[in-house]
């Protein structure tokens, strides 16, 4: 199901910001770490990516789609600073502490949090979101000053 | 025997409306699912985002649990899609069931994408603490 599409006809690619993002994150991260206990912790680059989305825009905005099933919204942090949209939360945390005995395991359980990198600031207050069926829909509006305008060109 | 050439004949002479292969428009993808077993009752939980109460269909049929979702794309109108990461189409998963399991007491329920199905195993199959006289 994953996919990752870049569009060529367009200059900006939300996921070419997102990519360099992580990949500034890798150099930190490097290699295998160990957390407070000596335990082996997972490397930045050997987490999943999480949720996974899809991304609409227009000159009012843009509108991004989260597929994030059986999370209580009140697990899920949204929150906007500038030009960046990070979705923060906790997915099927009750699986780390059940005692039943679990045959498959193949959802993702635990912490999550991503960060994409907007064409334009955002307005923390104007963006919102939607939880359906598992999807959350986050629509940020472009301010008034941000819209594209059309400007008229005369002729010399 | 018959030689090649004739061989082909034959069967493009058959009527080529007769039977079409379908066009699958649409993708199938394999939902993510946790199995767990307590007290007697398995449970198992599978991610079908974008899937509503209306769409999925839990059938039991010859001790095989299919479970299938149709997921409800609504594209915004108005938007130009920049980035996809995710492919919508239909979930669809089967599953063999043993034969402790109770088919006639399997329930299922939708919830925020995720479908959970509780399949109770059958009272002789349940396990059970045999007193031990003194």
């Amino acid at each position: 199901m994953l996919k990752l599409i870049t569009w060529p006809r367009n200059a900006w690619s939300i996921f070419d910001e997102l990519e360099s993002l992580r990949a500034g994150m890798r150099k930190t991260f490097d290699g295998e770490g160990s957390d407070d206990e000596g335990r082996r912790v997972l490397s930045w680059r050997s987490r999943p990516t999480y949720p996974l989305m899809n991304v609409w825009s227009s000159p009012d905005g843009i509108i991004v789609d989260a597929e994030v099933p059986g999370v209580d919204p009140k697990d899920v942090e949204v929150s906007v600073s500038g030009d960046q949209l990070t979705i923060r939360g906790k997915v099927n945390p009750e699986r780390v502490d059940r005692a039943d005995t679990y045959y498959r395991c193949e959802r993702l359980a635990g912490d999550f949090e991503r960060t994409l990198q907007l064409p334009f600031r955002a307005v923390a207050e104007a963006v919102k979101a939607n939880y359906r069926n598992g999807i959350l829909r986050l629509t940020v509006p472009r301010s008034e000053a941000e819209k594209p305008r059309k400007i008229a060109v005369e002729a010399a | 025997m018959k030689q090649t050439g004739q061989i082909e004949k034959s069967v493009v002479s058959t009527d080529a409306d007769a039977i079409v292969p379908q066009v699958e428009l649409e993708s199938t993808y394999v939902p993510d699912v946790d199995i767990r077993e307590e007290k007697g009752v398995i449970t198992v939980l599978a991610d079908m985002p974008g899937v509503d109460q209306q769409s999925v269909d839990v059938t039991v049929e010859n001790n095989v649990l299919t479970v299938e979702g149709r997921v409800r794309t609504e594209a915004p109108a108005g938007y130009e899609l920049v980035g996809r990461e995710y492919d919508t189409g239909r979930f669809r998963r089967d599953f063999t069931i043993a034969d402790t399991v109770d088919t006639a007491a399997i329930k299922a329920r939708m919830k925020n994408g995720v479908l959970e199905v509780l399949l109770p195993r059958r009272e002789q199959a349940k396990a059970r603490k045999i007193e031990i006289a003194g």
